[in-house]
């Protein structure tokens, strides 16, 4: 049966979840982040001391987002299509998008990824000025050796897996797992791939939404992995040519067009300590009834590992949140696999109810597409050479045979 | 309705919604390609067993190198050690990640689409490859620990959902296919492709 998730932190501790009653409306995974184990072969003052995984982040002080953009445009072809023709106001209408697109993610409201954490948005003329230099750089016109037919743009992020790493100007990495260096390419050399702004896009029905794009990839610039709500804006296709995702963000509502699991998301990564709304937490574990039916190997699995825990709105059926259960961490770590599943930043109030459910990954979810999710979380001698062993670990297989029951706490 | 009826019911809703959940982590901003378009645009098709995988940094970006032995290749010539590479990887004290490239094990067999890359490092065993749409071009072969039976999975396929406004699945993607029909469906959209120029 469905449980009523209520208000802050709910444990269940013999956990498991329901797979039936869950609405017909979601078409559901949820946001994803990518993460870091911190190199343990170096002193405790550049890893931190702990071999636990860590999400990608930015820095969210004010201004330490550094962000430019490239006005070098492909004439032929003209890959940016813009209702102002004119030389200026073509590159203003670019700008524009841009900074909406920006705005749409600093418009969540309980995140400390807010305004002040962006730097002022520059131009530049360089050819090719996205580099792993440390400058945020969004390109239009620049190649790369990497495009194939099918892609239409991509975010390539760099992270730090150690305090002090530098990357080109940037300043030198003071947490684990932050986002140094993140630029966005846009296919600049396939014919009938054209991107146009939301000024321009009702005239051209056959481009991209450049907005929508951009705001996706903007997702991965701060850290986002993927969502498979299909109204997502990190659900991974673009919307159709002509169309965009979710609606026109608007002064009144900047974050219009995210979802509330992009939403939730980035309360997730950039918890704001001063947002008493969403505070909810649900958290516990995910446990087979026979624990012979564990693996034999890798030693110390003691949960299901690779199950997915949905939080839904009980009143609405809507996905607030979810994740990938199946792993915990704590002290100096490493990562244990006991089945424990946390989801956080809930919203609480008289009328917040969730429902929770869990499901194996044999479904239209296969573990090879959260293969990015599941197996960046250990480090060991096989994937690093000179690992220490009291910080290694190995992802064991996601368990995908299995039903589930609720059970609360005992 | 009776309790039989109800409980059939209850089942399809159940199974719909199974069919509506779909998990992903990965991607990039994708253009759909079809298994037609796939096999009509690249340059060679193989199955293959990963031999090893290592990333290293080349003319400003981290790559994963990985290198592969040819089983077969139903479309190219293409045949004994080739390497594949993608963007993204950890290497010295960075990591590069990239949503939506491929990323291989030791010992997996896969099927790729692919394309001949730009690039071509001095140190590889063999000719260097990209995979055709990323995730849309790589097809993971899985077998049954148990029976021995061996399925193939589009690393896209999790992507397949239900589209409220057109209240259609999009079954684009494959997945559990049965190697052999894989294999059948491979060989008639490659008859159905257009020679390449």
């Amino acid at each position: 049966m469905p449980r009523q998730a209520s208000r802050a932190k709910r444990t269940l501790s013999r956990a498991a979840a329901f797979l039936f009653a869950v609405a017909i409306s979601i078409p559901a995974a949820a946001y994803t982040f990518n993460y870091v184990v911190p190199d343990m072969r170096l002193p405790a003052a550049q890893s931190g001391g702990s071999a636990c995984p860590v999400p990608l982040r930015v820095l969210t002080t004010a201004g330490s987002v550094n962000r430019r953009w490239s006005t070098v445009l492909g004439a032929s072809p003209v890959t940016i299509l813009t209702a102002d023709q004119t030389p200026d106001g073509r590159l203003n209408e670019i700008e524009n998008t841009i900074l909406e697109s920006f705005a749409v993610w600093t418009g969540v409201s309980g995140s400390t990824l807010t305004p002040a954490s962006l730097a002022p948005l520059a131009r530049t003329s360089t050819q090719n000025a996205c580099a792993s230099d440390g400058a945020n750089s969004i390109c239009f016109d620049q190649s790369d050796a990497a495009f194939t037919p099918g892609v239409l743009a991509f975010t390539r992020v760099i992270s730090a897996d150690h305090l002090g790493a530098q990357l080109g100007s940037g300043p030198a990495a003071t947490q684990i797992g932050q986002i140094l260096d993140a630029d966005i390419y846009f296919n600049p050399g396939d014919s009938r791939t054209r991107f146009a702004t939301p000024a321009a896009l009702a005239s051209q029905p056959s481009a991209y939404d450049l907005e929508s794009v951009l705001t996706h990839e903007l997702g991965h610039v701060f850290g986002f992995s993927h969502s498979a709500v299909w109204s997502a804006m990190l659900f991974p296709y673009a919307p159709a040519p002509g169309t965009f995702t979710g609606s026109r963000p608007s002064a009144q509502q900047p974050d219009a067009p995210l979802s509330d699991d992009d939403r939730t998301g980035l309360r997730v990564l950039y918890p704001d300590s001063s947002d008493a709304i969403h505070v909810g937490e649900v958290s516990g574990r995910i446990i087979p009834a026979n624990p012979l039916s564990l693996p034999d190997a890798p030693a110390g699995v003691t949960g299901i590992y690779g199950a997915h825990v949905v939080a839904l709105d009980a009143t609405t059926g809507s996905v607030i949140a979810g994740t990938l259960g199946g792993w915990s961490c704590g002290g100096a770590g490493p990562a244990q696999f006991d089945g424990s599943f946390l989801i956080t930043r809930l919203p609480v109030g008289a009328s917040a109810s969730y429902k929770l459910y869990a499901e194996p990954l044999n479904g239209v979810v296969d573990p090879s597409t959260v293969a990015n999710a599941t197996a960046t979380v250990c480090r060991n001698v096989s994937t690093d050479p000179g690992w220490p062993a009291p910080s290694s670990c190995v992802v064991p297989s996601v368990d995908t045979n299995f039903t589930v029951r609720i059970r609360g706490t005992p | 309705m009776s309790f039989a009826e109800r409980r059939r019911f209850l089942w399809i809703l159940f199974l719909i919604g199974l069919v509506l959940i779909a998990v992903v982590a990965r991607a990039t901003t994708l253009a759909r390609l079809s298994f037609e378009d796939l096999a009509a645009r690249a340059d060679s098709v193989v199955r293959a067993r990963c031999l090893s995988t290592e990333s290293r940094w080349e003319n400003g970006e981290i790559w994963t190198f990985s290198d592969f032995e040819v089983l077969d290749a139903p479309k190219g010539l293409v045949g004994g050690l080739i390497t594949v590479r993608g963007l993204g990887g950890r290497a010295d004290g960075f990591v590069s990640t990239v949503e939506a490239v491929p990323h291989f094990s030791p010992g997996e067999e896969v099927y790729l689409f692919l394309l001949p890359a730009r690039t071509n490092a001095a140190d590889a065993r063999g000719p260097s490859f990209l995979v055709l749409g990323w995730a849309q071009g790589a097809f993971r072969v899985h077998r049954d620990a148990r029976t021995g039976r061996a399925t193939v999975t589009q690393d896209s396929a999790g992507l397949a959902v239900f589209d409220p406004r057109t209240r259609a699945f999009r079954r684009e993607n494959l997945r559990n296919l049965p190697v052999e029909i894989f294999e059948q469906r491979l060989r008639a959209a490659l008859a159905r492709a257009p020679e390449q120029e």
